[in-house]
């Protein structure tokens, strides 16, 4: 009997309300650091997560046991876990927004499977090698180089007490460029990188191995003249890529109904003007390519554009099926899992503030004193509170409206609404820019976040 | 399992063929990967049996329980390798991944530094196995939340965001073609949660409390919770502060990310070689204060990050990496060794989804002779760091960030709790001027460190 057939067992031969989620992931890691390749790593990882929903209470268990048997002893125990767990719960689940069954089978690469261009692993191989050999080509001052390939394909099929019963293929690709420099004994490193919903030859489609290596290389040894600044409040320009990690990462997560029940920032918000009214943001799973395109969730819900902030009013929170009932709304299909071991959590997809009606030239040249800010360098972390810490990979200054020399060693923070609230300007371009970010949140998820460019007041932390 | 009491038992023998299963999967793969003409072959084998019980604002969210098994097969043909992993263990899909990891080293260019080990003689680590994991219930994790939450109900404006309670018994095998063979196992116990405080429209920042221990009955998850609510509460009624040079006190929470993990990347031989450590070709050189030694101990009786092996099987053992400043060993797998013309000493990392890369086992920070009350009582105008939330940049040594939790110390003594301040500098400068260590260390993760007290750091307020 094939797996979809034993799911679909189990679950008929419980009264209880169960979740069962095959997930079956193939996996290629590949790493080159200078000249050699130190990684080449391929990966199964498959199993089935049960879920119950009894007496008020979740309960799950996670099994590489696929057959039948292992089957139903995963259900049995996920079943004992919430009948005990919701016998001292005290707020116990009330159940879980209605939704319509959907059935089906969901290809998200669909529009690319037919590609005959998709090198073999030694093609691949062999392009990495020959970009990463590139990037040290480029100079003395150039001393290291690293590209890290990596390739998810998954296969699901998730079967429900309400009778949803979907077969998902989702391959996902990304790829990140690393160039080292030094000069004066001073080393720097600079990043690039790309992800998609696809293959191979849809991750280069557009920016190829070689265009990658090149920003590397140009990024550092921007890094290695800039100057670092002194800190203090300035009007910067945000590009899309630090739009987008502004939007999921600072905005985003306070949005998450969990986090909302915790006590984030925009709790009671809804209806309240939180942002200037140039800013419209919205979470949005199935979007072709987008490295976080999600059509089916697992909890089995279609995906829909969610708008969370309409021309700077707070609309909407992100939900799952259970945070969706207590809200007295429908869910987007935002419960995420990232493997069969992990449980559904509510988790961003595609997250981007629309584009507006500005010029970014008249809003470079709208700034007295101040920084033109690209891409995030290492990392941005932000709490419930909004408050958040980016730092910049790519920075300039900008005096009398002109873009002036190249500077490092900055970050931005504030509290993101405020910053919001403060956007005088969003430009008409649109891009996403999160590249191979993954999104952590005790599991992580792959997203995807970006936006226009808007020039906005924050707060900037130098060294100076 | 392999552990103490079962090993010097009489019931051993009768247990032996369950509980060796990991070691003789790992065995009847190498003898059939080299039948088919392979230079070499390594397999590990990682079973993780884990319960967790997950608290969400303030309530009971969710029981999880988890069992994985798997393998990672390394295969070695001319100089070329290839790695695969699964944890589908049925006959059929193990032969496949043979395959799989001998097409992956066809693709390989060779390297000739890619080999395995030698064996050497491998000792069981006392103390790193509670007899009582095997009868740990849900009911049981279920228990130490409450007690946990008890304690955080006591103030009605402290929310707990997340909270978690788990129980993982760890059992690693590995066999390799060089003759290496053998199986370890382990527990280990942690509680981890994130809370913040809520007064009418005011919310303090988050704060984490973290314990972790090989025996269940050592963690005090009331302690836990009392000390986390005590943490956030302190932090309500927070401000800014005028911009401003002076101390930082990091607590051992926050220089794991502030401290350690840049000095974990310095002291990675692998880095080294790139030249993409700081530290490159300084070792036996003064890198750092003279009050700063840095041990890295996988034999560390009850410690998390001890064990029989390494990643490679090969020993774990004592490695003296800092003493009184000086850069003393780098810490090396078998291809750094190999590269670097040396022996390995022990720190490959890893488990059966990855090949093996490099990693400190129990990484601990000596402390000093002060305590950290009398290391605040020294600073003149300066800053409790309980959180850190920002980057540090492991090249260049570059680090700015927001201080979360952060209390301002004036003459000593506490003044106030401060909010949107960011601290900067360069890491690697500061590590060569540090004004204090602390008597006490705690345990974060596989790092044991104390408080550090650091001097002249750029504290950026309004």
């Amino acid at each position: 009997m094939n797996i979809a057939e034993n799911l679909k067992k189990v679950r008929d031969e419980n009264q209880e309300w169960l979740e069962l989620r095959y997930h079956h992931r193939d996996s290629l890691k590949l790493q080159v650091k200078n000249g050699s390749l130190t990684d080449s790593i391929s990966t199964t990882l498959s199993g089935v997560a049960v879920r119950a929903l009894v007496n008020g209470s979740w309960g799950f268990v996670s099994t590489s046991d696929l057959t039948l048997e292992g089957l139903r002893k995963a259900a049995d125990e996920a079943i004992k876990a919430a009948r005990e767990a919701g016998s001292i719960k005290e707020n116990r689940i009330q159940g879980l927004a209605e939704i319509e069954p959907v059935q089906g089978r969901f290809d998200l690469g669909e529009e690319d499977h037919n590609s005959r261009e998709e090198p073999d692993l030694a093609g691949k191989i062999k392009l990495l090698m020959e970009a990463d050999a590139e990037i040290r080509k480029a100079g003395e001052d150039i001393t290291a180089s690293q590209i890290a390939y990596s390739e998810i394909k998954d296969r699901k099929i998730i079967v429900t007490y309400e009778g949803t019963e979907v077969e998902i293929i989702d391959p996902k690709c990304d790829i990140g460029v690393v160039a080292f420099g030094e000069r004066e004994n001073q080393q720097e490193r600079a990043h690039t990188s790309h992800g998609v919903t696809g293959s191979w030859v849809k991750l280069f489609a557009e920016r190829t191995l070689s265009d990658l290596a090149d920003k590397a290389v140009e990024l550092v040894r921007k890094r290695l003249e800039a100057d670092y600044v002194s800190g203090g409040q300035y009007q910067v320009i945000l590009d899309p890529a630090l739009v987008g990690v502004l939007a999921h990462e600072a905005i985003g997560h306070t949005v998450e109904a969990d986090f909302v029940e915790s006590g984030s920032v925009v709790q009671g918000r809804i209806g309240e003007r939180v942002a200037s009214e140039l800013v419209t943001l919205v979470d949005e799973g199935n979007i072709a390519d987008a490295a976080g395109r999600v059509i089916v969730d697992d909890e089995g819900v279609k995906t829909s554009r969610t708008t969370i902030i309409e021309g700077g009013v707070l609309k909407n929170y992100l939900h799952n099926r259970e945070s969706a009932l207590k809200f007295e709304t429908k869910p987007g299909g935002n419960a995420r899992a990232f493997t069969y071991r992990d449980e559904p959590l509510i988790r961003m997809t595609n997250t981007y503030i629309l584009p507006g009606e500005s010029d970014l030239d008249e809003m470079i040249a709208g700034i007295a004193d101040g920084f033109f800010l690209k891409g995030l360098a290492q990392g941005g972390q932000a709490d419930s509170t909004a408050e958040f810490m980016f730092d910049v990979l790519e920075a300039y200054r900008i005096e009398e409206g002109k873009i002036g020399k190249p500077v490092k060693g900055l970050t931005l923070s504030g509290q993101a609404f405020e910053v919001l609230k403060s956007v005088d300007a969003v430009s008409s371009d649109f891009e996403f820019g999160l590249g191979r970010g993954y999104c952590g949140k005790g599991q992580a998820a792959k997203v995807d976040a970006g936006g226009p460019y808007l020039c906005c007041r924050v707060m900037i932390g130098g060294q100076q | 399992m392999m552990t103490d009491k079962q090993d010097k038992s009489l019931s051993w023998q009768k247990g032996k063929d369950e509980e060796l299963k990991g070691q003789e999967l790992c065995q009847s793969l190498v003898a059939e990967g080299t039948s088919t003409g392979l230079d070499d072959i390594e397999v590990y084998y990682q079973q993780l049996k884990s319960l967790e019980v997950v608290i969400e604002k303030n309530d009971l969210q969710l029981p999880k329980s988890d069992n994985y098994q798997g393998v990672g097969i390394r295969v070695f043909k001319n100089g070329s390798m290839g790695f695969a992993s699964t944890n589908d263990l049925d006959q059929n899909s193990l032969k496949m991944l043979l395959e799989q990891a001998a097409v992956m080293a066809e693709n390989y260019p060779p390297d000739r530094n890619n080999r395995l080990a030698n064996p050497e003689k491998l000792e069981r680590v006392p103390d790193i196995y509670d007899e009582r994991a095997d009868n740990i219930q849900l009911g049981d994790l279920i228990a130490r939340a409450r007690s946990f939450m008890e304690e955080i109900k006591e103030d009605e404006r402290v929310t707990v965001d997340t909270a978690g309670f788990s129980a993982t018994i760890a059992t690693d095998a590995i066999a390799t073609s060089r003759g290496i063979k053998s199986q370890d196992s382990q527990t280990y116990f942690e509680t981890q949660a994130m809370a913040l405080a809520r007064e009418e429209d005011e919310v303090s920042s988050f704060d984490i409390e973290y314990q972790v221990s090989c025996f269940f009955e050592s963690l005090d998850v009331a302690e836990s919770g009392r000390s986390l609510r005590d943490k956030v509460v302190a932090s309500l009624g927070a401000e800014t502060v005028d911009s401003f040079r002076g101390e930082i006190l990091l607590t051992p929470f926050s220089a794991v990310m502030l401290l350690v993990s840049p000095l974990i990347y310095a002291v990675n031989s692998e880095n080294v070689q790139d030249g993409i450590s700081p530290w490159k070709g300084k070792k036996g050189k003064q890198v750092a204060d003279k009050k700063l030694t840095v041990i890295d101990d996988g034999t560390l009786p009850g410690g998390v990050g001890s064990g029989k092996f390494d990643r490679e099987g090969l020993p774990q053992n004592r490695l003296e990496v800092i003493k009184d400043g000086y850069l003393q060993e780098l810490m090396y797998n078998t291809y750094t060794a190999a590269r670097a013309g040396r022996k390995s000493n022990g720190r490959a990392g890893g488990g059966a989804q990855n090949a093996p890369d490099i990693a400190p086992s129990n990484f601990m920070i000596a402390g000093g002779q002060q305590t950290s009350q009398e290391l605040i009582g020294e600073i003149k105008r300066g800053l409790v760091v309980n959180r850190y939330s920002g980057s540090v940049d492991p090249v260049s040594g570059d680090f700015s960030g927001v201080v979360k939790g952060g209390q301002l110390i004036e003459q000593g003594e506490r003044v106030k709790p401060v909010r949107e301040v960011m601290i900067s500098g360069n890491i690697y400068q500061m590590m060569q001027n540090i004004a204090g260590l602390s008597r006490e260390r705690e345990d974060i993760m596989n790092f044991k460190l104390p408080y550090i007290l650091l001097e002249d750091v750029a504290i950026t307020g309004k």
